[in-house]
């Protein structure tokens, strides 16, 4: 089985059988990451690149783990310490880590589209780790994974996705997969923080009461705060968005119901999810993380398109 | 010099031989004689089936970055390109550097723009150094040969300097030019807010941020009874708004792009980068109903707007690139591409005649006895854009290689003949 895209852009370009094909391939190597030897030869002699323009823990961590337990050979470029600093454009920049024969490269970057334009202008496969407020392709499918493995299913699933929706690429990744795979959606926030045309273009249910969007959910994917995105006032302090949006325990218990807690991290604790949620029995944030080691092993893997 | 014409069909409202096939002289600069049938000797004879005559054009918003920019386009590669695109005049923005902000640059660009096969002519900055704070020399500069006045590329914010510009210019007749963009709505917005922005990830700009400063700008020359023009309208409501202000008796015009009646946002789906331009491609209803405007004479006039860019802020990611396409090369093709019912008098008076009358300048008429400038195209044939055949200095266009329907054939300006193949 092979994916029908040469990269990994955005949810938006797989189709369900794509999707179908690394969450089932991401549960083989997550069965592999329970055993002693944790790592495998499958792209061995593969190289590479992981080129953060924005800052990133968690998500380049979990990329260069990934690649490494598939034995690649891995590279790592981070904005900060770089020539980008000295004004070289990002084609120069990857044309130049690719004269060092590099076959795939991780890009997280703060404009979206930017893995796109990357694309069309050179020959090595490209996942999008993160661009701008467009896609987050392997969170949306880690996240995913971390349902099925909790719920046992995706279609029919009701998921609330909650928070800043207008700044955040992993709803944007979630709502394209949540769709394909047959779930149904609600977003909740703030009117300032959701874009005014997620309805029509989604078909999707817009809700401002969380609590209603609690009420009617299986799962709940909360979404950080993005205040290094916003570049205007969209709501007036931290402090109100947590009285009328964050979730507490207090919150929860007050449903009366199963539900299933969803971060992709990080989190700002007591903004819109506070530490009794955050570390309680209805969140599966830390499987999330453990997911992601595995998906995107399945995404490169896939990828790189080896048959052994 | 004398230039035969032969079998052409006029394309000009305002001449008793609109839509009649002729033949036309034209001798020392002049249309001496128009007739079925002449016989010139020694005339330089113009003849190719399906050939029309119209008042030559004139483009009302085209950028050539001259003094200071020149690495984009300089008056003559701009004048070049327009040339081929079948203008015998362009109104360039003021948006160079430095700023065409007072006579010395008016100067400079008339004195410049006089050599070139097409007449280059200058629009003044409303402001002083395009710093939207305080009026600029606007009676001097008119008074060196600045056609109107603009802010361009940034049009004034400020209701009460707007007010004051205005107010300002009817002492000497003089036009305000206004692309209708309000900055604080959708301020770091990248294309057009709707469906296809929201399914793209990319940040939005509503059709708000036009609507309103149309609206305001109305109100402020309604209070101001001054001459206002919008130039590159992209909704269908702010041309709504602009149709009804005429109506109350309102001196007020406006422009579309050729490019705003070609594209819309469901176009952007690869990030094109050619393709981002401002005023945003709207939607595809705008887009139809620009169409509609430019047939049904809501639509006063296209204008180009030829903002040419080096490659480097064009191929890159899609926030960082620069605004804007070159097009006065393929202005025609386009409109007639766009709207293949546009019929030639329709042409010229959307290229040429309306254009003058709004800008005040020297009339031109495919009748006897008028001044000579005049385009000559083939509505019928195909052309196309190549890098071979374009004469700007830039290249960002997306109209490269793709058949477009219609042909410019060449101009008459000043005696002479600029005669395309």
């Amino acid at each position: 089985m092979k994916l029908s895209t040469q990269h990994l852009l955005g949810i938006k370009d797989l189709t369900k059988e794509d999707v179908q094909l690394i969450l089932t391939t991401a549960q083989q190597f997550k069965d592999v990451l329970q055993r002693p030897v944790k790592k495998v030869p499958s792209l061995r002699d593969v190289t590479i690149v992981n080129l953060f323009f924005e800052n990133s823990t968690r998500t380049r961590m979990s990329f260069e783990l990934a690649e490494r337990r598939l034995s690649a050979d891995v590279l790592n470029f981070t904005a900060s310490a770089s020539s980008v600093a000295k004004g070289e454009t990002l084609l120069d920049t990857v044309n130049n880590i690719l004269s060092m024969k590099v076959d795939m490269v991780v890009m997280r970057h703060s404009a979206s589209g930017a893995p796109h334009f990357l694309a069309k202008h050179i020959p090595a496969a490209i996942v999008n780790a993160g661009d701008g407020i467009n896609e987050h392709p392997t969170q949306a499918l880690l996240d995913a994974f971390s349902m099925q493995e909790k719920l046992g299913k995706l279609e029919g699933l009701k998921v609330a996705i909650i928070g800043d929706i207008m700044h955040s690429r992993v709803a944007l990744s979630n709502i394209y997969l949540l769709k394909k795979m047959g779930a149904e959606i609600t977003i909740a926030g703030p009117p300032t923080l959701i874009p005014k045309y997620i309805k029509e273009a989604f078909d999707v249910r817009v809700e401002y009461d969380v609590k209603k969007a609690l009420q009617w959910c299986d799962v709940a994917n909360v979404l950080r705060i993005q205040l290094e995105r916003q570049n205007q006032p969209l709501f007036s302090s931290l402090r109100e968005y947590n009285l009328a949006y964050g979730i507490n325990r207090k919150l929860l218990d007050s449903l009366n119901k199963e539900i299933v807690i969803m971060h992709p991290g990080p989190i700002n604790r007591g903004v819109e999810l506070d530490s009794d949620v955050a570390d309680g029995p209805h969140s599966i944030i830390l499987n999330q993380v453990e997911n992601g080691v595995a998906v995107r092993m399945a995404a490169l893997y896939l990828l790189a398109n080896r048959e052994n | 010099m004398k230039i035969l014409l032969q079998q052409a069909l006029v394309a000009d409202l305002q001449s008793p031989h609109n839509n009649s096939t002729k033949d036309i002289l034209i001798e020392n600069g002049q249309i001496t004689s128009i007739a079925d049938k002449i016989d010139a000797k020694d005339a330089t004879v113009i003849a190719e089936k399906g050939l029309v005559v119209s008042p030559g054009w004139v483009d009302s918003f085209a950028h050539f970055g001259d003094p200071g920019l020149e690495y984009r386009e300089t008056i003559e590669s701009g004048s070049a390109a327009a040339t081929a695109g079948g203008y015998t005049h362009v109104l360039v923005l003021p948006n160079t550097a430095p700023v065409t902000s007072n006579k010395t640059q008016v100067e400079y660009i008339v004195q410049k723009g006089t050599a070139t096969t097409t007449t280059v002519l200058p629009l003044g900055s409303v402001t002083k150094n395009i710093e939207g704070k305080d009026l600029a020399e606007m009676y001097d500069m008119q008074n060196s040969g600045a056609i109107a006045f603009t802010d361009g590329i940034y049009p004034v914010q400020s209701p009460g300097l707007l007010l004051k510009a205005l107010q300002y210019v009817k002492a000497f007749d003089g036009v305000i030019v206004q692309v209708p963009v309000d900055d604080s709505l959708g301020k770091h917005g990248l294309m057009h807010e709707g469906i296809v922005s929201t399914r793209l990830g990319l940040p939005g700009i509503p059709s708000l941020a036009e609507e309103l400063i149309v609206k305001r700008d109305i109100e402020l020359l309604r209070y101001t009874e001054s001459k206002l023009h919008f130039s590159g309208i992209s909704t269908a409501k702010g041309l709504e708004l602009i149709k009804a202000a005429k109506l109350d008796g309102l001196q007020v015009t406006c422009s579309v792009t050729p490019f705003h009646l070609t594209f819309c946002d469901e176009d952007l789906q690869s990030y094109d980068t050619n393709l981002k331009v401002t005023p945003v491609l709207r939607s595809r209803q705008d887009m139809l109903a620009l169409r509609e405007g430019v047939l049904n004479g809501d639509v006063d006039c296209i204008a180009s707007h030829h903002i040419p860019h080096n490659q480097d802020n064009k191929v890159c990611e899609f926030e960082y690139a620069k605004p804007g396409m070159i097009g006065l090369q393929t202005a025609y093709a386009v409109v007639q591409t766009a709207i293949p019912s546009l019929p030639a008098d329709k042409v010229a008076a959307l290229f040429s005649t309306n254009v003058r009358r709004i800008f005040d300048l020297q009339t031109s008429s495919v009748t006897e006895g008028s001044v000579a400038d005049l385009t000559f195209f083939l509505p019928a044939e195909k052309s196309v854009l190549t890098r071979a055949n374009n004469r700007s200095k830039s290249i960002n266009s997306p109209f490269f290689d793709k058949p477009l329907t219609g042909k410019v054939a060449g101009t008459v300006h000043k005696g002479n003949v600029n005669q395309l193949n």
